[in-house]
């Protein structure tokens, strides 16, 4: 017997009638049936069922869902026992048994189709786009009484039943796209994947449930931020028309469904009302058919037409539905957006503690709660940090949008030779351990030898190396302690520098610099090994070894013009003015500068790449510094700069 | 200072000074650059811009070029790129300058010291400690040297350089009174004052106390008007 029976698997009806805002699209009732792409809206865990009754003569309740879903980050998890999607159908066979020759039964055949359980998951690509699967799962009982002879001394009839359980797997994939604020797509297949059980009994063939593939294709339009339409269509033509609504907490809908295998033409509504808050949502729904519905249909019908939903067909009934769901989420509410974030530094790693003074990047963080908020930016940077850098918290009034910075600790140890193209991870937090958005942004990492060109950036470079620096120079000290024993301690200093700079700049020669840019600057270590340098490189070599065993420094910044620039350096001699006589009797070759405390002490300028000795180094330095910095005033220009190293 | 981003526009062209020593009397010598040694200027000779001459006791020199030129009595000192010409403007840049030589303070202002002086010739007056033909006091009288020779901006400049290389000189009163009537004189009132209101706390005599605190009352009452 071969029927040609469309009994088919859950196509787009749902018994919940609110279809959601566009704002919040989740329909948290797990319905896979409109949305195979899954995509759903909780913050952490959800909890929902379905209790309803049908009205078939007398009231049959049952709970038809329970489910439960989990987001992690961008992956939506879901799982749902459906226990309430069955439909059972009693026939009678038309063939009869006489028992005990005065007893006439009549042989009776059971068909229940049942939807067991489901599961789904979806990703969400980014705010517009998200896909996903959902797999349902179908058992097919079949149970038919048959008269069976047996053969002995005697023909005997007996009823015996026989029964074939029949399981089918059905998978389907959807897509959900919000194209705008107001406008929403989304669409699934039906039937795109089925395996199923192959009936040996053929009793039974033809009336499992059909797997007729076809495809839905949802829009939403919002014109306003309270008011929801839907439309959904299905190849197989049916459709539905839905609208949807919020407001106060208040939701409603209302949905019309035109089935294609019933009539009439618009075969009933779904209206729905209910309440929702942050953490639960109650609906009561309905299923009004407009047809007239009868406990008793014809075999013959059945057997030519078959139905095509288990929950929707002719033989369905009127139906009431309390629907609940609970947001479960140990994740607080989002309470903070991060609309852009720009970069506003590149990263020099040499420049380990600048980015904690100098934000390297702004972000636009807009408070999306109704409270005040306090937001904690952070970021991490992959190749440099393992954590999240905490940058200062910023209050933020409901609705406001600020500026906020993101700095950055570099530890003092990192190394990386080439520049790399990185990604910093932006994130801002409000009142919860987990961020409540984040952005990722594409970061320069240059080398631990690149340079902005800014002087004053070259104290990073003295800094660095300073180990070296000071087993150098104290080296370099300790093979003259014979000498500088016998010096006044008042002019140690002078002679220390004199002799580190005879010692270890006097060997050097200059090189331009070996990139031919400006951006590459030597570590003192460097600059010995390679023996020369330029003007950066020979002034942060000495600076560093000065400022190794104590002795203050600052670099001059003659800026000039365009991009002819030099560096040099000056030298703290501690000498009171009164006392410049010990180191010269030219009141030319110093300046007096006031320290910290107000006391007046003498500088001189030293010009590194003069590698003759310190005399002649000292002589060049003054006659520019007293050309460019006073003479001609750059210090008041801006023309020339004095940076302090420490 | 509000007007020290304009002036940062207005900076001064400095030209280039050939300057010849004319009518040498006594001891006259220069100095080089960063020469240690001090040499004779003789009659005639080419001064550059880098050179710092001296006169000793009974001396004088007259140093000239096509634009300018000087006349240094007994015990003064003059580096010759001070013999200038500068305006108003130039000077306040020169002041301003001051802060920015000074090592950062740690809450990151800077100290401005004083920056006009006066002094009379002698120089001795209420420090005994100093005498005439000290560098320091030489360089006050050809700062007074330049301003009576009509380059009164520029003598408060040199003058200024000179406290911060020799600063006990500040405390003596008559150098700095001359100087600070100077930037009264050119409508430096805030800076003016601010050198009156220092001295006025030095070992004045009768006279001088007088004069600075005359100042101050005229300077307070023109900034009340402005």
């Amino acid at each position: 017997m071969a029927l040609n029976l469309k009994i088919l698997p859950q196509s787009s009806f749902g018994l919940a009638g609110y279809w959601g805002l566009q704002e919040s699209v989740t329909i948290p009732f797990y319905n896979y049936e409109s949305n195979a792409s899954n995509y759903f809206d909780i913050k952490d865990w959800g909890v929902s069922l379905q209790y309803g009754a049908e009205f078939s003569g007398s009231v049959n309740s049952s709970l038809y869902l329970l489910a439960m879903a989990k987001k992690l980050g961008n992956h939506s998890l879901s799982a749902r026992f459906t226990p309430g999607y069955q439909k059972e159908f009693l026939f009678a066979t038309g063939e009869s048994i006489i028992i005990n020759d005065t007893t006439t039964q009549s042989l009776e055949a059971n068909y229940n189709y049942r939807e067991l359980f489901g599961l789904g998951y979806s990703y969400k690509f980014d705010e517009q786009f998200s896909a996903g699967l959902a797999v349902r799962f179908y058992s097919q009982d079949f149970n038919r009484e048959i008269v069976k002879p047996i053969y002995g001394d005697t023909l005997y009839l007996v009823r015996e039943s026989i029964n074939e359980k029949v399981n089918l797997l059905n998978a389907d994939v959807g897509i959900n796209y919000i194209v705008n604020k107001n406008f929403q797509l989304r669409a699934a297949s039906i039937n795109l994947f089925n395996i199923e059980d192959e009936i040996t009994n053929e009793e039974f063939l033809g009336f499992e449930m059909d797997q007729k593939r076809g495809a839905l294709l949802t829009a939403s339009y919002m014109p306003a931020d309270f008011f929801n339409f839907h439309i959904l269509y299905e190849t197989s033509n049916s459709f539905q028309l839905s609208a949807t609504g919020y407001a106060e907490g208040i939701t409603y809908g209302l949905t019309a469904f035109h089935d294609y295998y019933q009539e009439p033409y618009i075969a009933g509504v779904v209206p729905a009302v209910g309440y929702r808050t942050d953490l639960f949502e109650v609906l009561l729904s309905g299923v009004k058919y407009f047809s007239e519905r009868s406990t008793d249909a014809s075999f013959s019908k059945f057997y030519e037409e078959g139905i095509n939903n288990i929950i929707n067909n002719r033989y369905s009934f009127d139906k009431i539905v309390l629907s609940m769901a609970l947001n479960i989420s140990s994740a607080p509410e989002k309470q903070v957006e991060l609309i852009d974030v720009e970069i506003v530094r590149d990263i020099y790693p040499t420049f380990y503690d600048k980015y904690v003074e100098q934000p390297f990047a702004y972000g636009r963080v807009v408070n999306i709660s109704n409270k005040p908020v306090s937001v904690i930016p952070s970021v991490k940077i992959e190749g440099i940090t393992d954590d999240q850098i905490q940058s200062p918290p910023l209050n933020l009034a409901p609705g406001d949008t600020a500026k906020v910075p993101f700095y950055l600790i570099i530890p003092d140890n990192y190394v990386i030779d080439k520049a790399v193209l990185s990604y910093a991870d932006f994130y801002v937090t409000a009142s919860s351990n987990e961020p409540d958005a984040q952005l990722q942004k594409a970061a320069l990492i240059n080398s631990i030898n690149s340079w902005d060109g800014n002087v004053a950036n070259l104290r990073y470079f003295i800094k660095r190396d300073i180990d070296f620096s000071m087993n150098y120079a104290k080296n370099v000290l300790g093979n003259n302690k014979a000498v500088l024993d016998t010096l006044p301690s008042v002019i140690s200093i002078f002679y220390k520098s004199e002799i580190l700079f005879n010692d270890f700049v006097k060997k050097l020669v200059y090189t331009s610099d070996p990139r031919a840019t400006a951006e590459y600057v030597q570590f003192p270590k460097q600059t010995n090994e390679l023996k020369g340098g330029d003007c950066d490189d020979l002034s942060v070599a000495y600076s560093s070894l000065l400022e190794s065993v104590g002795i203050q420094t600052a670099l001059v910044d003659y800026k000039g013009d365009g991009d002819i620039r030099h560096v040099n350096v000056l030298v703290n001699t501690k000498l009171s003015p009164s006392q410049a006589k010990f180191i010269t009797n030219n009141d030319s070759k110093y300046f007096i500068r006031k320290n910290e405390q107000g006391k007046d002490e003498i500088w001189i300028p030293i010009e590194t790449t003069s590698l003759t000795n310190f005399d002649e180094a000292w002589n060049i330095g003054v006659e520019k510094f007293n050309r460019e910095a006073l003479i001609e005033m750059g210090l008041a220009t801006g023309k020339v700069e004095i940076i302090d190293v420490y | 200072m509000k007007t020290f981003l304009i002036l940062l526009l207005l900076v001064p062209s400095i030209i280039a000074q050939e300057f010849k020593a004319v009518n040498v009397k006594g001891s006259v010598q220069y100095r080089s650059g960063t020469s240690e040694v001090w040499a004779e200027v003789k009659e005639g000779a080419a001064l550059r811009s880098d050179d710092f001459v001296t006169t000793g006791a009974k001396s004088s020199v007259q140093i000239k070029n096509s634009n300018n030129i000087i006349n240094l009595e007994e015990f003064t000192a003059v580096s010759i790129s001070s013999i200038k010409t500068m305006s108003t403007d130039d000077l306040l840049l020169a002041l301003a300058m001051e802060d920015m030589i000074n090592a950062p303070k740690p809450n990151g202002k800077n100290n401005s010291s004083s920056t006009a002086v006066y002094g009379n010739k002698e120089g001795q007056g209420k420090n005994p400690d100093l005498k005439a033909d000290d560098f320091g006091i030489k360089r006050l009288n050809g700062a007074i040297q330049l301003a009576e020779n009509g380059f009164k901006e520029s003598a408060v400049v040199f003058a200024k350089e000179t406290y911060r290389k020799y600063p006990d000189l500040k405390q003596i009163p008559s150098y700095r009174i001359f100087f600070a009537d100077i930037l009264y004189e050119k409508g430096l009132y805030e800076e003016s004052l601010g050198e009156y209101m220092y001295i006025a706390k030095l070992d004045l005599s009768k006279e001088e106390k007088s004069k600075v605190e005359s100042q101050i009352q005229s300077i307070n009452k023109i900034l009340l008007n402005n």
